[in-house]
């Protein structure tokens, strides 16, 4: 019984003793928190959007080889993003300044949380083909990124605000102020079949590399450095 | 009318045509080979053009935007080249699908190549990289080479508007292999491990995040300093180590060379032959060394038992003689004689000449002996035991006084032999006799003789002197030297049994020697001294 006691004991002073110290991110910039440097948070905010671009664009090229192996077969689809404006060469977006370009960042980024969400739910239940049966765990994965990338730009705009990088013109987007509703309605209700799900992932693999440009033009107007 | 002429007018050109020998046709179908972008800012796309048909075919390339059907022609036929299209700034859209069709035409008609849909951001392929310079550092002592470039100046990597990422090969000049190296997004890169004084070329290229690699720049090449100096000081440093070690590996195996020699090949027993002579055999004459063998002592002409492979006869006593005979049975009656010779271990012994094979036929014979002793009938006749174990019957005519030889030193005693009825002599008279085998005959039975002297005769005188032969050991005195006793007898060798000694005959007084007198000794074959020259003192 003593020895019981005692290794009871023991155990508690082990644990407390190597309790690793955390030190949270804190985004507010409270006095005592290690806050990451605003060329982290670029960093990573440009990992994370390229490792998206790369999934949607493996995921894409999957379903045409899946699908219509064949090309050019199918026209082109018209994207529900297309009413946002976005810069389409190199003039137009150094033109913009970094207020806008955060703010189309934040648009294309809002635009597509519920769509991509809607993706992987119709791919998850189509069990009939394995192409959705073994693909939508990207589309999950995609799905969660997207979310992800908007907080972290979210972020990443409050911090160049406070360090007055960024105008104060930049606000928080709500999605549905931005998609007009007609252009994609039937991602509220009704399924999707294959058709759409291809037309969704076209649309989605051109998003994100407009999403990662930007914010490598952002971050090179930002912070001029080595690896521009 | 009219139609007649046309048709007439249609057949002449046919034929016209067919008699030229040349066909004319509607061009054939062109084909977009590729479109590239080299900067993500203006692209080109390149055709293959088909048959001309034999008429002079025209192309054009027509394009229309994603999202708009206004058709708009190329506007640029002549900047890059032959066959191509390029579209500058103002007309290049990123993120926006191009539909490209090429259209042949000809006097007889125009064809449309397949329609290609093309988005530039991904078809850019840039040029290679620009200002490659090679230089060789020196790290402690150890060279390697940094290479370091820059991005093409087309492309706007400053900007963050298209990002490259680098890959570096290297190769000595005289091989065929080339290293390869990734090296991200940095313009900077070491490179070691460089054979001395070897000449490397070195390439760089470069790759948007999501497009084609660009082509090897030109090589540059560089030659890496001899430092072969201090690799030479090690091989050095490591041959005199080895050689030392070496050495000493030598020097030990030299030191147990013979023990590694038995170690590895142990010495096979050879044979020991009494008389065989290797170099004898060596030389080569087998007959010098078969004579050899044959040579010195066999047969024993010296009455030298010890050397006979022939077991003693084991003699029965007839039923006169049980009391004697069960007095002395503890003496190891019947038993052979053996005495332990110095001899070397390999010199032929039989099994007769083991002690305890000795005992165990002690004991059998005396088994043998109570049992015949009992059944033992008038004529007592002899029942030896050769050295096979099987008594045989003596021949009676063969008979002589046998004596038991006890095997006791001490107590050499004559046991019972037999005699004919008229005389008796006592049994304790001290003195030994032996058989000899004379021969074995058809029924395998032994036919004995005394040694002695009575060739065939029977009776007689128990005491035949064997004095030639042996001498009876009468005591140890304090000098350790044998006392002998020196029995005299008058008839001593009448008999035609070889003796190769002759003995000084004195009836009484003996020469007290301890040491043997020279010319009256036979040393055996063995080098034993005949003890019968040797004689006592005379302390009786």
């Amino acid at each position: 019984m003593a020895r019981f006691w005692c290794a009871v004991l023991i155990l508690a002073c082990l644990e407390l003793s190597t309790r690793v110290g955390t030190a949270p991110i804190c985004s507010y910039g409270q006095a005592g928190c290690h806050t990451p440097s605003l060329a982290d948070i670029f960093d990573r905010v440009i990992q994370q959007s390229s490792r998206m671009h790369g999934i949607s664009s493996d995921l894409h090229s999957e379903f045409e080889q899946y699908f219509f192996p064949s090309k050019n077969l199918i026209g082109k689809p018209k994207c529900h993003t297309h009413g946002i404006v976005t810069p389409a060469d190199k003039e137009n977006a150094q033109r913009l300044g970094r207020e806008q370009l955060t703010e189309v960042i934040l648009r294309l980024l809002g635009a597509w949380g519920d769509p991509l969400l809607q993706l992987y739910r119709s791919m998850s239940q189509d069990q009939n083909q394995d192409f959705n049966h073994y693909s939508s765990n990207k589309a999950l994965e995609i799905s969660d990124m997207v979310h992800e990338l908007r907080d972290g730009v979210a972020k990443m705009a409050e911090k160049m605000k406070l360090s007055g990088v960024l105008g104060n013109t930049v606000g928080y987007i709500s999605p549905e102020g931005l998609v007009p509703s007609s252009s994609f309605s039937f991602y509220k209700h009704g399924e999707l079949n294959s058709m759409d799900h291809h037309d969704l992932l076209y649309c989605f693999r051109r998003d994100s590399n407009k999403i990662k440009n930007y914010l490598q033009i952002l971050k090179c107007t930002t912070l001029p450095g080595l690896d521009c | 009318m009219k139609k007649v002429l046309e048709v007439i007018l249609l057949l002449l050109l046919l034929v016209v045509t067919h008699a030229k020998g040349t066909r004319y046709s509607p061009p054939g179908k062109p084909a977009l080979t590729r479109c590239r972008s080299p900067e993500k800012e203006t692209f080109t796309c390149w055709w293959e053009p088909g048959s001309d048909g034999g008429l002079p075919t025209t192309y054009a390339l027509y394009y229309r935007k994603e999202s708009s059907d206004t058709v708009f022609e190329c506007p640029d036929y002549r900047t890059a080249g032959e066959n191509s299209c390029f579209f500058n700034k103002n007309d290049t859209s990123i993120w926006v699908n191009y539909n490209i069709t090429v259209v042949a035409t000809n006097a007889l008609g125009r064809t449309f190549s397949d329609p290609v849909d093309i988005d530039v951001v991904y078809i850019v392929k840039p040029n290679p990289p620009e200002q490659v310079a090679v230089t060789v550092m020196e790290d402690k002592g150890w060279p390697f080479i940094r290479v370091s470039w820059e991005p093409p100046h087309k492309a706007d990597t400053r900007s963050g508007w298209i990002t490259l990422i680098y890959e570096i090969r290297v190769k000595l000049e005289e091989e065929n292999d080339w290293e390869m190296h990734l090296a991200g997004q940095q313009k900077m890169f070491n490179i070691f491990s460089l054979r001395s004084g070897g000449k490397y070329l070195v390439q760089v290229r470069c790759k948007p995040d999501h497009g084609y690699w660009s082509e090897w720049s030109p090589s540059s090449y560089v030659k890496v300093p001899d430092y072969f100096h201090r690799e030479k000081s090690v091989w050095i440093l490591i041959t005199v180590f080895c050689a030392f070690i070496f050495l000493i590996l030598t020097w030990l195996l030299h030191m147990n060379s013979r023990s590694l020699k038995h170690f590895l090949l142990p010495p096979v027993p050879g044979p020991k032959i009494k008389g065989f002579d290797k170099q004898l055999l060596k030389n080569g004459k087998s007959e010098e060394v078969f004579s050899a063998l044959v040579a010195t002592d066999f047969p024993p002409k010296s009455s030298n038992y010890e050397d006979l492979l022939v077991e003693y006869l084991e003699v029965y006593i007839p039923e006169e003689q049980e009391l004697m005979l069960e007095k002395s049975m503890d003496l190891d009656v019947g038993c052979l004689k053996c005495e332990g010779s110095a001899s070397d271990s390999d010199s032929g012994r039989g099994s007769c000449d083991s002690h305890t094979l000795l005992m165990h036929k002690c004991d059998g014979v005396k088994e043998e002996e109570e049992r015949q002793a009992k059944e033992a009938h008038g004529p007592g006749y002899w029942e030896c035991g050769l050295s096979n174990k099987q008594p045989h019957l003596l021949h009676p005519q063969a008979q002589a006084q046998r004596q038991l030889q006890a095997r006791s030193d001490d107590n050499i005693s004559s046991i019972g032999r037999k005699q004919t009825p008229a005389g008796l002599h006592s049994p304790a008279r001290r003195s030994t006799e032996y058989v000899e085998v004379e021969r074995v005959n058809e029924e395998d039975m032994v036919l004995l003789q005394p040694v002695s002297g009575r060739c065939g005769d029977v009776e007689g005188y128990p005491e035949m002197p064997y004095g030639e032969d042996y001498s009876k050991v009468k005591g140890v005195d304090m000098d350790n030297m044998l006392l002998l006793q020196r029995e005299v007898r008058e008839e001593t060798e009448n008999c035609d049994t070889s003796s190769t000694v002759t003995t000084t005959q004195k009836p009484a007084a003996c020469i007290h020697s301890a040491m043997p007198v020279e010319g009256e000794m036979v040393l055996g074959v063995n080098g034993y001294v005949d003890t019968a020259t040797v004689c006592t003192p005379p302390t009786y």
